[in-house]
């Protein structure tokens, strides 16, 4: 794979007015139809593991409850909880820095590992990085980063951002990892067994671990009571990174806050059955303090969230604790890949986030959704995404952020839906040159939708007409 | 004014402006048996929670062996034959124990680097969690917590006693807090991000055996 095939997959498609244009990215992902249908059930096979994970537990629906009241509380007193998070860390010798946007991030973790001389980086899963866009920023500054969870090596390899925020690599086939293996890590030509890939991984991996002068990760839940860090895996990435290095730096946006140690016992029970069914990640590690002789760092980022938490409508936004249901759950992620968002994170929570950011660049965003309910439906903290699809393509339209010719469209839509004589008329005409219309004009009608379906055939009469004849004295 | 100040205060004028003074109550967490953690009924008798913590270790790959404190010797032996290089390059196991009933070849080292060539680790836990078969460790069990990572196959020992229904007791039994690390363990180090498949022996541990002792 050249650099230029990959960049142009994976970079997000923008409009003449640099605006990212989902249809169009999710059209360049469907063009690979076998692609797109694999894609769809690898991710179909994940949501169905965390139906079973979810259906394990008598109690689950009320841990939703309870999981969602705990974020809301924390939330409302953000600031308090913050600060008490901050006075306690420090006094467990935690180093604790405030970062208002991502390039404040960026320069403080420069500044920790330039202090120290570091040169040598691995990183565990962090999206928050991503966002900040660390990697690019430390490599200019000649600082060799290696994200180290196997998924987010692939991409890293292969110079590609992740495509999922739990499964960073799910959009590849195991072909495809097998060549940029035997590329860059020099494993035999050919080679595509899961097994032998990850082994070759573990051991290329283990050299970097051994060697790094800093690590870092990014936090699950920040225990404000405690003034501790939890931090999450199943490969054990983040702890052999930090039980090695002698620089260990945390970041974490604000949000992740939650008051007391025991709520662990809720959120946990519903993460890892939401990210993967499994009933309990294999390391879920709390840190309280840096190892003897080691220099721990949190970094406490905000970048947008403290203005989304005063938006009345979306604020809820930011009690996600990133298991990415909504994302295996939701028809449209699954069918047009995590790279036609043009955002760090995409899927449901992504659409309903990123605009926040940037509302015209991201105005496609809630679109892309078919207010299904899906997502809201798994969501272990009962995020109520639906609702915020529909609420930000409400301001979308009002801000006139949609295309002209949605915009018409929909403002006719609505006259002829508002007046029913009309209404009927539109019915008549429609019913009549579905039937006399060649089936291929009459897809392309239809607009996106039509393509690679076959239209119904057009029934004889109106919903109206038939209820006169079947139900007589109901209309 | 510093990015401290400033985040702290666009966060207050924030939440005032969303939620008022209408604040939402910090909820009550469940009582230590409130849910049953399952069919088992409230009053879960040891047996159904050691044959529970079975069925989830079997789930997250983890192998449980039933054993006495004195049968821990021996099975530790038993892994670390499986372990043992013969031929070329024949060397005998690099054993590192946190139990007095394990003998090891190796003592806790300063620097975690001179784990590099760890095949076993050996430990104890501190509770069990029936539900998901998570193993509470807080460092003073670990000694230096990259054992946990290098070692080829870990074991670690638990008595069936310290086995609670779900993580809502664990969290009741435990002070997170009272050491700088702890973590709740459950089965070996996974990945599935190639395809989905399942591989075991990401990073860490290819194997993990709780000996479970009934004392
Ligand atoms: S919004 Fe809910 S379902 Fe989606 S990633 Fe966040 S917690 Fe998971």
């Amino acid at each position: 794979m050249t650099a230029s095939s990959t960049a142009s997959r994976t970079l997000p498609i923008l409009d003449a007015h640099g605006a990212v244009d989902h249809a169009a990215g999710a059209e360049r992902f469907t063009a690979d139809v076998d692609r797109t249908t694999w894609h769809d059930g690898a991710l179909w096979f994940v949501r169905e593991k965390r139906d079973r994970g979810a259906a394990s537990v008598p109690e689950w629906e009320r841990l939703r409850d309870l999981a969602s009241a705990i974020k809301s509380h924390t939330l409302s007193r953000l600031d308090e909880y913050l600060e008490r998070f901050e006075r306690r860390a420090t006094a467990r010798g935690i180093q604790v820095h405030w970062a208002r946007d991502g390039a404040e991030h960026n320069e403080i973790v420069l500044g920790i590992l330039a202090a120290r001389g570091a040169r040598r980086l691995v990183k565990s899963k962090s999206m928050l990085t991503e966002e900040c866009g660390l990697n690019a920023h430390l490599e200019r500054h000649g600082i060799e980063v290696v994200d180290t969870d196997l998924g987010e090596r692939i991409v890293q390899l292969r110079n590609e951002p992740p495509s999922h925020i739990v499964m960073p690599a799910i959009h590849l086939k195991k072909e495809e990892i097998g060549a940029t293996f035997h590329e860059k890590l020099g494993t035999p030509a050919g080679l595509a067994d899961p097994d032998a890939l990850t082994a070759a991984a573990r051991r290329h991996l283990r050299e970097r671990f051994l060697g790094a002068d800093a690590a870092m990760t990014g936090v699950n839940f920040a225990i404000a009571e405690t003034g501790g860090v939890v931090v999450i895996t199943n490969e054990g990435n983040a702890d052999l990174g930090t039980a090695l290095a002698p620089v260990y730096i945390a970041s974490m946006g604000i949000e992740k806050l939650i008051p007391r140690a025991a709520d662990l016992g809720v959120f946990l029970r519903l993460l890892a059955r939401s990210a993967t069914g499994q009933a309990s990640s294999v390391y879920a590690s709390h840190v309280h303090g840096p190892r003897p002789g080691q220099a721990m760092h949190v970094v406490l980022v905000d970048n947008g969230r403290s203005t989304q938490l005063g938006r009345g409508d979306f604020w809820g936004s930011l009690k996600c604790i990133r298991c990415a249901a909504c994302l295996n759950t939701c028809p449209v992620y699954r069918r047009s890949g995590g790279y036609s968002y043009g955002s760090t994170i995409p899927g449901p929570i992504g659409s309903v986030l990123t605009p926040g950011l940037d509302v015209r660049k991201y105005a496609a965003l809630p679109f892309a959704s078919t207010l299904c309910g899906s997502c809201s439906a798994v969501c272990p903290v009962k995020v109520d995404l639906d609702q915020q699809l529909y609420r930000w393509r409400q301001l979308v339209m009002a801000a006139g952020g949609a295309p002209p010719l949605k915009r018409w469209w929909l403002r006719a839509m609505g006259g002829v839906l508002a007046d029913p004589a009309l209404l009927q008329l539109a019915g008549r005409v429609a019913r009549g040159m579905l039937r006399v219309l060649p089936p291929r004009l009459a897809r392309r009608l239809a607009g996106g939708w039509g393509t690679g379906r076959a239209l119904p055939e057009p029934p004889r009469g109106s919903f109206r007409d038939w209820v006169r004849a079947n139900r007589p004295g109901r209309s | 004014m510093s990015a401290r100040e400033e985040i702290l205060r666009a966060v207050r004028a924030a939440r005032v402006a969303t939620f008022g003074n209408a604040a939402p109550a910090l909820p009550s967490l469940p009582t230590v048996g409130e849910w049953p953690g399952g069919a088992d009924g409230a009053q879960a008798t040891r047996s159904a929670l050691v044959d529970r913590f079975m069925v989830s270790a079997q789930g997250a790959a983890a192998r449980v062996v039933r054993t006495t404190r004195a049968g821990v010797a021996q099975l530790a032996a038993s892994v670390a034959d499986s372990l043992r290089v013969d031929g070329d390059g024949a060397r005998d196991p690099v054993v590192l124990s946190m139990v007095d009933a394990v003998h090891g070849n190796m003592a806790v080292p300063d620097d975690p680097h001179e784990l590099a060539t760890l095949d076993l680790f050996v430990c104890e836990g501190e509770i069990g969690v029936a539900e998901s078969s998570a193993i509470w460790l807080p460092t003073s069990r670990l000694g230096q917590r990259a054992a946990l990572l290098l070692a080829t196959e870990v074991i670690v020992v638990l008595e069936s006693a310290a086995i609670v229904a779900d993580l809502h007791a664990a969290y009741a039994a435990v002070d997170v807090g009272r050491e700088s690390f702890g973590l709740f363990l459950a089965g070996p180090s996974k990945t599935a991000d190639i395809e989905q498949s399942l591989v075991i022996g990401a990073h860490g541990a290819k194997g993990l055996t709780v000996a479970l002792i009934d004392g």
